[in-house]
């Protein structure tokens, strides 16, 4: 979905030396993956982005979001995107904010109201619904941020910094937002200097400094045969056949489910019978979340 | 899923007369104000039986009114625009979006465009009723000509540099001063063809300054606003290539 490939970056300023903001990067994002840029600041991540979103142009290399150029596929799908800082004239109240970028966003007419809602409810925000932007807390902006990120329903997803300014609530109604957002048609990319919560909500994490990539993200390790486990199970058709396989499994969003087994053979068992009753799969992966204890209860409350 | 640009006019309209609206009437105001104060207007003025001096007073009264509206409310047409949205970073919430920044800005100077003809044409009105006849259609062609002309030029200068308000005021002032140079070199008798064409090219600031007595009565010389069309039309295409390509953020 997301395919960076050997992209470099270089701002060349009027007075003064240039600058490599990026040297040789490639990363990809395949739908239905949540990945993690780290850095320390000024590593690159915010350029990065940038680049994903079109706002800059790659001195060398290439970038493609759905195969095309990033500023093409954006004016055609758009983007939910979260910069870094979210600016927005500080006279606007939230609501009023939400429902004109709502609009801007291609949302419904009819929806738009039911949609701004929702977000509000999703993020904690309904008790700032009538604050101006300006008056909000950091807690409350860097959800708001958010909110406005995933007013509609985009395939790409990009969040610069999500959890600056974040209590620690706010941080876990992100991870369950992230749980919930995870789709198999949906590819999300967040950057964030905080290492170990990237680890936390996505399936992994690129380490970049000084605009070179120092450890790309590896791939999880193989879950143990007869380990319990939650598994991330997205499925293309059929989604109404998999509480009957799964009885215990959760609705995470569209043809995403949470599936908690005993083991891989009772995974393999009921992977095979969604198969004969016509399912068609489109992905699956061990939950990262499953590594907690507790990771299992929020993502019931999200979906209750 | 496209965006509902047409819809989201509303909000634009809202926020122009919510705020550079605003700010044309109360600067026009003051500027009507000081006309008034310096030559001596006073309300006796406004009397319907007054001779024919006052009526001229009360003419020049108007079309001075009319000028540094249209002038005022063309400089503020790009205002908030463009170079507000890059510095303060709207720019990169909204045009994440599936959005072009080019109908989204084209769309916005329109609509300023247009609320600020509606503006003249509803203060041509009332002072046509209440004090004097004068062409309502000429007032609001007028308001248009200086919002495509000033307004275009400051809406390129609002795509190029954050610094577009002193830039634009700059330009303006240097288009007048050259402007009565030339004409005064000329009425010495030291004119000449290349002065002629330098004078004609010169951003047209000034030919809007000239016109609006000839927009207030209603008899415009096509000729005239010729050049003040073509260059406010270059500007603004100036501008929405220069959306195109310039990248956000920067």
């Amino acid at each position: 979905m997301i395919e960076l490939s050997h992209v470099s970056r270089t701002y060349a300023p009027t007075f003064g030396r240039p600058a490599r903001a990026l040297d040789d990067v490639s990363l990809r994002v395949a739908a239905g993956e949540v990945v993690g840029v780290s850095g320390p600041a000024g590593a690159g991540k915010t350029t990065l982005l940038s680049l994903v979103l079109g706002h800059a142009q790659p001195s060398s290399g290439t970038v493609r979001v759905d195969g095309v150029e990033p500023r093409r596929f954006v004016e055609r799908e758009g983007i939910g995107y979260l910069p870094q800082p979210c600016s927005l004239p500080g006279g606007w109240r939230v609501t009023d904010a939400l429902t004109r970028l709502a609009v801007l966003s291609g949302v419904h007419a009819q929806s738009v109201h039911a949609r701004v809602d929702a977000v509000l409810a999703d993020l904690g925000l309904e008790d700032s619904r009538r604050r101006r932007l300006r008056k909000l807390s950091p807690d409350a902006r860097a959800r708001f941020g958010v909110a406005q990120a995933v007013l509609a329903d985009r395939r790409v997803i990009v969040l610069d910094e999500p959890l600056d300014g974040m209590s620690d609530d706010s941080l876990e109604r992100l991870r369950n937002l992230v749980i919930t957002l995870r789709a198999f048609d949906r590819a999300i990319l967040i950057a964030s200097r905080d290492t170990a919560a990237l680890h936390r909500i996505t399936d992994r994490v690129t380490l970049i400094d000084r605009g070179r990539v120092r450890r790309a993200g590896a791939p999880r390790p193989v879950t143990p045969v007869d380990v319990e486990a939650v598994f991330h199970l997205a499925v293309h058709q059929g989604a109404e056949h998999v509480l009957g396989t799964f009885p215990t499994a959760i609705a995470l969003g569209k043809g995403v489910f949470a599936v908690r087994v005993s083991g891989l053979t009772v995974l393999n068992h009921g992977l095979r019978e969604l198969l004969e009753r016509g399912v068609l799969i489109a992905s699956v992966a061990p939950a990262h979340v499953g590594a907690e204890p507790n990771a299992y209860s929020p993502m019931a409350q999200v979906t209750s | 899923m496209r965006a509902r640009l047409a819809a989201y006019g509303g909000a634009q309209l809202r926020d122009y007369l919510a705020g550079r609206a605003l700010l044309t009437v109360v600067a026009t105001g003051v500027a009507a104000w000081a006309y008034g104060f310096t030559h001596g207007l006073t309300w006796s003025a406004f009397d319907a039986s007054g001779g024919i001096d006052a009526r001229a007073q009360l003419q020049r009264a108007f079309e001075f009114v009319l000028t540094a509206f249209a002038l005022i409310a063309a400089a503020f047409a790009a205002q908030g625009l463009v170079a507000k949205h890059r510095r303060r970073g709207y720019d990169l919430v909204l045009f994440s979006r599936p959005l072009s920044p080019v109908r989204y800005y084209a769309q916005g100077f329109v609509i300023a465009g247009l609320a600020a003809a509606l503006l003249g044409a509803m203060a041509a009105e009332v002072y046509a009723v209440a004090v004097h006849p004068v062409s309502v259609i000429g007032a609001v062609a007028y308001v248009l000509l200086g919002w495509l002309t000033v307004g275009g030029l400051a809406f390129l200068l609002s795509t190029l540099t954050v610094f577009h308000v002193p830039l634009l005021l700059l330009i303006l002032a240097a288009d007048l001063s050259l402007d009565r140079y030339v004409t005064g070199v000329r009425a010495s008798g030291a004119g000449s063809p290349v002065l002629d064409v330098a004078q004609y090219l010169l951003p047209p600031g000034h030919v809007v300054a000239l016109l609006s007595g000839s927009f207030a009565r209603g008899v415009v010389d096509p000729r005239a606003v010729v050049w003040p069309i073509v260059f406010g039309v270059s500007c603004v295409v100036a501008a929405l290539l220069l959306l195109r390509r310039r990248p956000f953020g920067s």
